[in-house]
């Protein structure tokens, strides 16, 4: 068979999977328009279709919009959500590279716009070039929700993620810090706290010897 | 010996076999060039791959072939990008009585995760988030023998997820032992979970 009949053959087999690659995006604008209505399901899909061309995770946003119809928000208020949350990605996407998982931009995004600053999280990102950020993301967002200051937040997971901390010590801290939220002490007090704590009894690290004062 | 009639015959058809035919030299290149043409014929100066008849099979199998290649690099590019995803998630149980727990693990695909919400002198309780669409009525969970907790078990793909409980069909409420997004984008936050190679969070 000559390579014009390969050439053909290739056509039809990408003619055949493409319909699969672009089916979930197919059935994410059916749901949006089933559960948004005709007049805001355009709006969102437009925010949903440019971040798509940006090769941004596009399921947060779609998560969004839907979270706000199920929630009962006014239209004006979920465009403006999705619209955020594409910024949001954008932003992570920019500060944490191209590489960056969509868990990860997920994550990065939301500590973003809760005031996390860009320079922290490129601070995370060097802290551990390879690993996944997700859990240190995730720990930040939460002690910045629970009254946490960012930047002090910021600090915390910074610190603990330079020490070595793998993720189950990043998530121990965070029920420490979260104890003692409850019990009443001030947020940014706890997590340093929570901090010096871990650094008590985390596993070596490139600041062990700095922390090894506090070891058991 | 003399030669007869039959003789003199032969000699004329030999003779006539033997006169150069008009246009021979350009058949004769036609005939050669074919013959380079057909299978298995050796190819001077270059490997079979670069044969451009090296490769012979009819249309449809060569678009099965085709299919199946891309299939296996698709399936193996998704394999890659979800180790990539969420590698070093940790599984960590949420503390009681609101708790998100992994019932059980696998390697690849979804992780079969327990919702459990205490929830006494509820009538209903429903699961919301990101993985059912927020659909208020999808994902009921079932009340437990004591009659306070409610449980339900979800498969969930790999990733970041928020979720909600709803009480009674009015009352959006968060799990408080469990990270909160740090927004509260609707007025109310949301608990986040992570699913990742070993469980979830």
């Amino acid at each position: 068979m000559r390579w014009s009949a390969w050439a053909f053959a290739a056509g039809v087999a990408l003619a055949m999977l493409a319909p699969l690659s672009a089916r979930a995006d197919e059935s994410a604008e059916a749901r949006l328009r089933a559960r948004l209505g005709p007049e805001l399901a355009p709006q969102v899909i437009e925010i949903v279709r440019d971040a798509a061309a940006q090769s941004l995770p596009t399921a947060p946003l779609v998560a969004r919009a839907l979270e706000g119809a199920s929630r009962q928000a006014g239209a004006d208020a979920i465009v403006a959500a999705v619209r955020r949350q594409a910024s949001g990605l954008a932003a992570a996407r920019r500060v944490l590279g191209p590489a960056a998982r969509d868990a990860e931009l997920e994550a990065g995004a939301g500590a973003l716009l809760a005031g996390v600053p860009e320079d922290s999280l490129a601070s995370l990102k060097r802290a551990r070039p390879t690993g996944s950020l997700v859990i240190p993301l995730v720990v930040l967002s939460d002690f910045v929700a629970r009254g946490v200051p960012a930047v002090n937040a910021s600090n915390t997971v910074l610190s603990a993620t330079r020490a070595g901390a793998p993720d189950p010590a990043l998530l121990r801290m965070r029920e420490r810090i979260n104890e003692r939220i409850q019990r009443g002490e001030k947020p940014a007090g706890a997590s340093h706290a929570g901090l010096r704590e871990l650094l008590a009894t985390t596993s070596p690290g490139r600041d062990r010897g700095a922390t090894r004062k506090g070891a058991r | 010996m003399t030669s007869g009639p039959d003789d003199r015959w032969d000699d004329r058809v030999r003779d006539a076999y033997r006169r150069p035919l008009a246009g021979e030299a350009e058949a004769r290149q036609r005939v050669l060039a074919r013959l380079r043409h057909e299978p298995g014929a050796p190819t001077r100066g270059r490997g079979w791959w670069l044969d451009p008849d090296a490769l012979r099979a009819p249309p449809l199998l060569a678009a099965a072939a085709v299919i199946v290649a891309l299939a296996i690099g698709a399936w193996s590019g998704a394999r890659w990008a979800g180790a990539r995803h969420d590698r070093g998630a940790a599984i960590v149980a949420a503390a009681r009585p609101f708790r998100a727990t992994p019932a059980s693990t696998a390697v690849a695909g979804p992780t079969t995760v327990t919702f459990a919400f205490r929830a006494p002198g509820a009538s209903r309780v429903f699961l919301v988030g990101d993985f059912n669409g927020w659909d208020p009525d999808a994902t009921p969970l079932r009340r437990a023998a004591t009659g306070e907790v409610w449980t339900v078990d979800l498969p969930l793909p790999r990733g970041l997820h928020a979720y909600a409980f709803i009480v009674d069909g009015a009352d959006w409420s968060v799990d408080p032992s469990a990270p909160l997004a740090p927004e509260a984008t609707f007025g109310r936050r949301n608990a986040l979970l992570v699913v990742g190679e070993g469980g979830a969070l």
